[in-house]
């Protein structure tokens, strides 16, 4: 019990170990306040534009992208994955053109989005979409294609059609894959939405940081760095509950 | 323990005339044969009579299961044909269940033990609501009532066999093909699910085409051994076996008639190996029951 309490309590002790080296720092006065403020006056700050109501715009428009891109890039991924990774057919026919495409650094997009979309969420979503898909794409064709060929002809000798094979049989094989995709671009999506904020002042947490640098107000800006930390830390922990739950059957062995 | 079943008088002719499974000029290769393919299986021909425990015995990698996946439909041979009923085999059918020595890999892990049975009720259109009493019963059955809601990978290989058996009976298959079913099992598992099958096949009179390398499971089970060897693979032997039913793990291994069938089929094996590669036969992984 001991032990237990000591490994609970370790790592908080380094967080908080990390944050009064940060107020040292501050505290010495080496770099202006101007820039680098202290955590004290940027959890200040923080606690203030909580309690005004400020705060919780940007936070929603935020996770609000950050949702939607990721389930745009996840529904997308998915249905395209099971594709690829089910038939021989379509990946040869799609595999060399995603393949060119992959590459493409998303921010990259951002231009073309912005020339189709102008400065809209759409155009933020489109991003988002675009640049988290690839983790839950990738991970969605290995699932699908390495399904174990004993299922499969355990679904032939049944005479299950393709819908009911990809339903009762690849889809929850192909699942662990899936989830662990899932992460990986919920991530990515988080980072898109703050790009795409920045670069086109959609009223968020990302647009937010960008205009207390650009007017100076550097405890404004950590503590919309901190809230944003803490929402992706957030979200992966939501995905990681939802992965526990869908994969109970993995944890539980003799 | 186990109904009264055809006998010993198996090797006779089916009265009916049509028999369950007929493998007719059977040969499967792979690659064109200009190419330099391989031929695995050559021209074999055995008919498997209705309600007939078919064993069939053969070295590692001598085709018996691409055999197996034939008689399934999983796979087109290359020449010749297989009958089922009279009527050749177009694809694979819920009438001809296949049991895989890797029950690992063919059970569902995301799904219960009850789940995995219930996937053959959802194939043949059994509505949920009357699923349970014919799974309960299965699971009776095959000594599986109180593993119903644990998941196979919390279960021993002998219970996750048991699961994929259920399975298949759930299926209500007119014919089983079993690949090596127990081959990965512990004796006294392997010893147990032997006499639970003969009992499955005699109380539904179920066709059993049955392959394994163990000489002594094939001549314990079976109504008849087939021997395949050689590469490409023929049918080298059929041998009929004419041992009372029910069989019984001691009185039956004990029978001068098991010994000298084990005698023969022992060294028709090792006669084969040496035509091809040596050491497998009755000395196999398992090392056999003897």
């Amino acid at each position: 019990m001991k032990q237990f309490a000591l490994a609970r309590l370790a790592p908080l002790a380094f967080a908080l170990t990390l944050i009064g080296l940060w107020q040292l720092l501050a505290d010495l006065n080496l770099i202006s306040p101007i820039f680098f403020p202290s955590p004290a006056r940027a959890f200040a700050v923080l606690e203030y534009r909580l309690a005004d109501g400020s705060l919780w715009g940007s936070l929603a428009g935020t996770s609000l992208r950050m949702v939607f891109g990721w389930l745009l890039a996840s529904i997308a991924g998915v249905i395209l994955g099971a594709a690829i990774g089910s038939s021989r057919l379509t990946r040869d026919l799609l595999d060399p053109t995603l393949e060119f495409i992959r590459p493409l650094p998303a921010s990259a997009v951002i231009p073309v989005a912005i020339l189709f979309l102008g400065l809209s969420n759409a155009m933020s979503l489109t991003v988002i979409a675009f640049g988290a898909i690839w983790p839950v794409l990738l991970a969605s064709v290995h699932g699908f294609s390495t399904v174990q060929h004993e299922l499969s002809d355990v679904s032939n000798v049944l005479g299950f059609g393709r819908r009911q094979f990809l339903q009762k049989i690849a889809l929850p094989s192909a699942l662990p894959d899936i989830i662990a995709g899932l992460r990986v671009s919920l991530a990515i999506a988080l980072i898109l939405t703050v790009v795409t904020e920045m670069q086109s002042s959609l009223p968020g947490l990302g647009w937010d940081i960008f205009f207390a640098q650009r007017s100076y107000r550097s405890a404004d800006l950590y503590a919309g760095l901190i809230l944003l930390a803490a929402l992706g830390f957030t979200a992966n922990h939501l995905i990681l509950l939802l992965e526990r739950r869908a994969l109970r059957w993995r944890t539980l062995r003799t | 323990m186990q109904a009264i079943r055809k006998q010993g008088v198996a090797a006779q002719p089916d009265a009916s005339g049509v028999p369950a499974l007929s493998i007719r000029d059977l040969s499967v290769s792979f690659g064109a044969p200009s190419a330099g393919g391989l031929t695995v299986l050559d021209h074999i021909n055995i008919d498997v009579r209705d309600g007939e425990f078919l064993c069939i015995v053969g070295s590692s990698g001598s085709g018996k299961t691409t055999l197996l996946r034939v008689l399934a439909g999983l796979f087109r041979p290359t020449q010749g044909e297989v009958l089922f009923n009279g009527q050749p085999i177009a694809g694979p059918s819920r009438d001809r269940a296949i049991i895989f020595q890797d029950y690992s890999k063919a059970l569902l892990p995301w799904r219960t033990v009850r789940g995995n049975v219930a996937l053959s009720l959802e194939a043949r259109g059994i509505p949920a609501g009357q699923q349970d009493a014919v799974i309960d019963e299965l699971l009776a059955k095959m000594g599986l009532r109180a593993a119903k809601d644990k998941f196979p990978g919390q279960l021993s290989g002998g219970m996750q066999q048991r699961v994929q058996i259920a399975r298949c009976l759930a299926q209500e298959p007119k014919i089983l093909l079993m690949d090596e079913p127990f081959g990965a099992l512990d004796a006294m598992t392997r010893q147990a699910l032997q006499d639970e099958i003969l009992q499955l096949a005699a109380e539904k009179q179920t066709t059993v085409v049955f392959i394994t390398h163990d000489l002594e499971e094939a001549i314990y089970l079976g109504d008849r051994v087939a021997v395949i060897g050689g590469a490409p693979a023929r049918i080298v032997e059929m041998i009929d076996v004419d041992l009372p039913r029910p069989r019984n793990q001691l009185t039956t291994r004990e029978n001068s008639h098991f010994l000298a069938h084990r005698h023969r089929l022992f060294e028709l094996l090792t006669r084969h190996q040496s035509a091809q590669h040596g050491g497998i036969g009755i000395a196999s992984r398992n090392g056999g029951n003897g």
